[in-house]
């Protein structure tokens, strides 16, 4: 899925220059203490520490609250697009997707104007 | 008639997640149907209804629908990578399902996993109770085929049965 991620982001047009990658949300929070990142994209159904739980460890975090957090997830129910923004997240992508609705909650949550 | 629905639900799941994501289109029902699956995945979800779905695809179509995810030419595809995608194509068919019957109330898929080759009804795939509600479909995928099963171990209603009812 990651792989497939970043050939949409470029697909779409979207400005990438660095992109870094985690297996599941423990690893991203190690990385995330080594390394700083305008945006992170994540799914909910992840192995160690899942979605909803990494968000909620990243708001008790001194710098990485800032950091918006686009959820890509295959659920669809409002009832988990809900929790997980009042979670933190700045946006939620429901899989399927189209190229341009990913780049457009990309620019959203950078706050850069559409293209 | 929540079967119908169910299956209505699947075809439309599949298809969509093709198209976005695969960037390809399916083709009804393959007249060859003997061919067994090589890649079978397989997912249980906890919710209201519980149950699982497998995914089961023969190679040929196992190695189309990961070349065009992962945008590589299909000769330089691994067997990882291959079962990879085929495990995300069923995580996302599933969650897509489950959007569609499983209304507001929310579920918890279990990561994907690969089975060994072989029939599906050879794999005793586990039907707990005695009121479980089952839906597969089947399509062309480039040179080969795919096949969904999703069983509910209680009947699944779609959102619109739900507010009908």
């Amino acid at each position: 899925m990651r792989a497939f991620v970043r050939r949409v982001i470029q697909i779409s047009g979207f400005e990438l220059s660095t992109c870094l990658e985690a297996a599941n949300g423990q690893e991203a929070l190690d990385l995330l203490q080594r390394e700083w990142v305008d945006a992170i994209l994540t799914d909910i159904n992840v192995p160690e520490v899942d979605g909803e739980e990494f968000l909620h460890r990243l708001a008790l975090h001194e710098l990485l609250d800032s950091v918006p957090v686009i959820v890509i997830s295959a659920d669809a129910t409002q009832n988990r697009i809900s929790r997980v923004l009042s979670l933190g997240a700045r946006g939620y992508v429901t899989k399927p997707f189209l190229p341009e609705v990913l780049r457009a909650e990309l620019e959203a949550a950078l706050g850069v104007p559409c293209a | 008639m929540p079967d119908i629905s169910l299956h209505t639900a699947l075809q439309e799941s599949e298809d969509e997640v093709l198209e976005k994501m695969f960037f390809i289109r399916s083709f009804g029902e393959p007249q060859d149907s003997a061919r067994e699956p090589e890649f079978v995945a397989h997912l249980t979800f906890e919710g209201d209804p519980p149950g699982w779905l497998a995914l089961c695809v023969t190679a040929p179509a196992a190695r189309s629908v990961s070349a065009d995810f992962l945008g590589e030419e299909k000769v330089d595809l691994s067997e990882q990578q291959i079962g990879e995608v085929v495990c995300e194509l069923a995580n996302m068919i599933c969650g897509s399902v489950l959007s569609r019957v499983e209304n507001n109330s929310g579920f918890r898929r279990a990561t994907p996993r690969l089975l060994p080759p072989g029939q599906p009804s050879e794999r005793g795939f586990p039907v707990r109770g005695g009121s479980s509600s089952a839906a597969t479909h089947s399509a062309g995928v480039g040179n080969g085929r795919l096949m969904v099963i999703f069983n509910t171990e209680t009947p699944a209603w779609s959102a619109a049965e739900k507010h009908a009812f």
